[in-house]
């Protein structure tokens, strides 16, 4: 035969599956290609492909099932920003439920990662009104961590931050970055890590707490293919678990399953107008 | 035959539709949808989506020998499958009589 079942079950458990849940589903998918007569390259496709398909397929409920939308976790109401005479955005109105993913686009220099900043109460607006939950995680589109530390380290630091004893919030970290298909060095400062890697560490960092609200600016940067994949799945994870999700982009292919699009470039013009 | 991103939505309302009728297996269930004229549904698109009723509770596995071959996994409905597909089945008829009244509409002559 081949070794497709084996590239099949070592990328499930890339994918972050039980050992024991990889195992069965490998021997099923073989089975399944027998119903066919078929070897499995040409009933399912390349497997590493498969697995990640079927992943994804087993982490989306049926639309049906997804739960109606929670609490409103963050509300922006007519908020503008100016710096000196230049107005970056005005007006903007945004609300987002747990269990819903918003996305902020527009061209660079637009305001995007101010606009997400005013969210997270990092930057002030020069008018309008912010309302959020107390529990929020915000993940910046570079930098945050320090170079000299370890992953383990900055897990045990963020931690102590919100609350959280050594132990638990390194095993916390160590399982979060295991859904990003990553697993941390236990010795490696942070500042040996690829910038695709870096990005991983700021989204675990931003989850540690579990936090009700995540604001995400732009956190793929770097990202292969595979992971930002991974990626967009863990986002919507979140939302099926009730958090609300608000996400910067610049990436219009992923608009199709999140619930509000906040066009900033459109929004400043009709504002200007 | 149907292209796949119509099929998308509703490949779970058939699947349940079909095992209401009867328990199946994946390659019979295949075979039926195609013999149906609905669609030639890939392994790769199946196999997920049974996967997934099962793991939603909406089916239920059992497995039963075949006559050639190794064992099949035959997928029987739950009340829970039942339920959902009564929902979905109103729904599709009206998004059907929708698009069905939408090309039917003609100009004014």
């Amino acid at each position: 035969m081949s070794d497709w079942p084996r590239l099949f079950e070592s990328e499930l458990l890339r994918l972050g599956l039980q050992p024991v849940r990889a195992r069965q589903l490998t021997d099923e998918t073989a089975q399944q290609a027998a119903e066919h007569a078929a070897p499995p390259a040409d009933v399912f496709g390349p497997a590493h492909l498969y697995a990640r398909h079927l992943v994804a397929e087993l982490n989306t409920p049926a639309t049906a099932q997804r739960l109606a939308p929670g609490p409103v976790l963050l509300s922006l109401t007519g908020v503008s920003k100016r710096y000196r005479r230049r107005t970056v955005f005005a007006g903007v109105d945004l609300r987002v439920r747990g269990g819903e993913v918003a996305a902020i686009v527009g061209a660079n220099g637009c305001g995007k990662s101010t606009l997400l900043k005013i969210c997270a109460g990092l930057t002030r607006p020069s008018a309008g009104e912010v309302r959020r939950t107390r529990r929020v995680g915000f993940v910046p589109q570079d930098g945050g961590t320090a170079g000299w530390l370890t992953a383990e380290e900055h897990f045990t630091l963020f931690g102590a931050a919100a609350g959280m004893v050594p132990g638990r919030a390194r095993s916390t970290g160590v399982h979060l970055a295991t859904r990003l298909a990553w697993r941390p060095s236990r010795k490696q400062p942070v500042q040996q890590l690829s910038g695709g890697t870096r990005q991983k560490l700021n989204l675990v960092l931003g989850e540690l707490h579990a936090p009700d609200l995540l604001l995400l600016d732009e956190p793929y940067q770097g990202f292969d293919q595979g992971t930002y994949l991974d990626f967009w799945q863990q986002v919507f994870a979140w939302r099926d678990a009730g958090r609300a999700v608000v996400v910067v982009t610049h990436l219009l292919h992923d608009l199709q399953n999140v619930d509000h699009v906040l066009d900033l470039g459109a929004s400043f013009e009709e504002g200007q107008r | 035959m149907t292209p796949r991103p119509w099929l998308h939505g509703f490949l779970d309302l058939c699947l349940l539709a079909m095992l209401r009728e009867r328990p199946d297996y994946g390659y019979g269930l295949a075979q039926r949808l195609a013999a149906a004229g609905v669609a030639d549904v890939p392994g790769g698109t199946l196999y997920p989506a049974l996967l997934r009723l099962e793991q939603q509770g909406l089916a239920v596995p059992g497995w039963q020998p075949s006559e050639s071959g190794p064992r099949r996994k035959y997928y029987a409905i739950t009340d829970a499958g039942r339920d959902l597909l009564d929902g979905q089945a109103a729904e599709w008829r009206q998004f059907r009589d929708g698009v069905d009244a939408l090309i039917e509409a003609r100009a004014p002559r």
